[in-house]
């Protein structure tokens, strides 16, 4: 409940903060919703680009000058936040168009699935692959809605996709890491029995 | 997959997202690039406004139905004409109220969906 009232609360700061850009062009109450919005955007940014810290930031800067110029078309219609992920996400296709480099994304790591991991960085590792080897669509999918914590609605405007898409993408991520993850549950169950 | 299964993935995601990047001058950079906002012209809107309203008046003045309408009404009486005025006036309020009720109800269902979240 308390998360809830923060969000809507967020939500609020975030409205007012616009309409005194749009009304004044005050750039102090821009640098706040920058200073607001920058730790998550380069988060997205840096899963996106998987971990390409620099480009992530290129990018996020683009995202926050791009918003800047075109905060007049921000409706309210989804919430700030989103809206400013879901610019995020278009300058990262935009970039990854430019480079033409989908391939490595849909490729990514082969995971070794004969790893037997013993602790939390081994886990965290193998996470990590095994994201990797889900498609581009399901991995931007379970980033935005599991980690950035994002209503399906939300990541379905940020991502341009249908909102059952969208659920479709999730469940079957979330069943492919399932079923890549098990090698570890089954080391880490023997582990506990022992 | 169960529920607790799925839980127990988006538990393992979650952790493994490292949460917000720190500032480290990032915001400051990005201030000192923003170049001067444009402002939108907003004569389009006044002029087209201004012209609508204008041409409707002057379409509305030499109508003899709107004339008589307007006399009878302010007059009192019930006639033909002031009742097509009464009408497209009581019209016009219901529509602006339906509009402005539906426009209410999408900022409502949005209001909802973020306290869903």
């Amino acid at each position: 409940m308390i998360c809830v009232i923060d969000n809507l609360a967020d939500a609020r700061v975030d409205d007012a903060l616009v309409a005194r850009v749009l009304m004044t062009d005050d750039r102090r109450a821009f640098e706040q919703l920058v200073r607001r919005h920058q730790g998550m955007v380069r988060a997205q940014l840096r899963r996106l680009v998987h971990g390409d810290n620099a480009k992530a930031d290129d990018l996020a800067q683009e995202t926050f000058l791009l918003a800047w110029r075109k905060l007049h078309q921000f409706r309210g219609e989804a919430r700030f936040s989103t809206w400013i992920y879901r610019i995020a996400y278009s300058c990262f296709l935009q970039a990854r168009r430019k480079r033409s480099s989908a391939k490595e994304d849909i490729d990514g790591d082969a995971l070794d699935r004969r790893t037997s991991p013993h602790g939390a960085a081994e886990l965290r590792i193998d996470v990590n692959r095994a994201m990797r080897c889900l498609s581009a669509p399901e991995q931007n999918v379970l980033l935005h809605v599991v980690q950035l914590g994002l209503s399906h609605d939300e990541a379905a405007y940020v991502l341009a996709m249908p909102l059952g898409t969208v659920k479709s993408h999730a469940k079957r991520g979330k069943a492919k890491l399932r079923a890549l993850l098990a090698d570890w549950q089954e080391t880490s169950e023997e582990e506990r029995a022992r | 997959m169960n529920n607790e299964m799925e839980d127990a993935i988006d538990h393992l995601l979650r952790e493994q997202f490292e949460g917000p990047v720190p500032d480290d001058g990032f915001c400051d950079h990005v201030m000192t690039r923003l170049s001067a906002r444009r402002r939108r012209n907003t004569w389009p809107l006044a002029a087209g406004t201004f012209a609508g309203l204008t041409t409707c008046w002057f379409s509305l003045w030499f109508s003899p139905i709107t004339y008589a309408g307007w006399r009878d009404w302010s007059t009192g009486e019930l006639s033909a004409p002031a009742m097509v005025l009464a009408i497209s006036t009581i019209s016009m309020s219901i529509l602006a109220l339906v509009w402005t009720i539906t426009e209410a109800d999408d900022r409502y269902d949005l209001a909802s969906r973020r306290m869903i979240r």
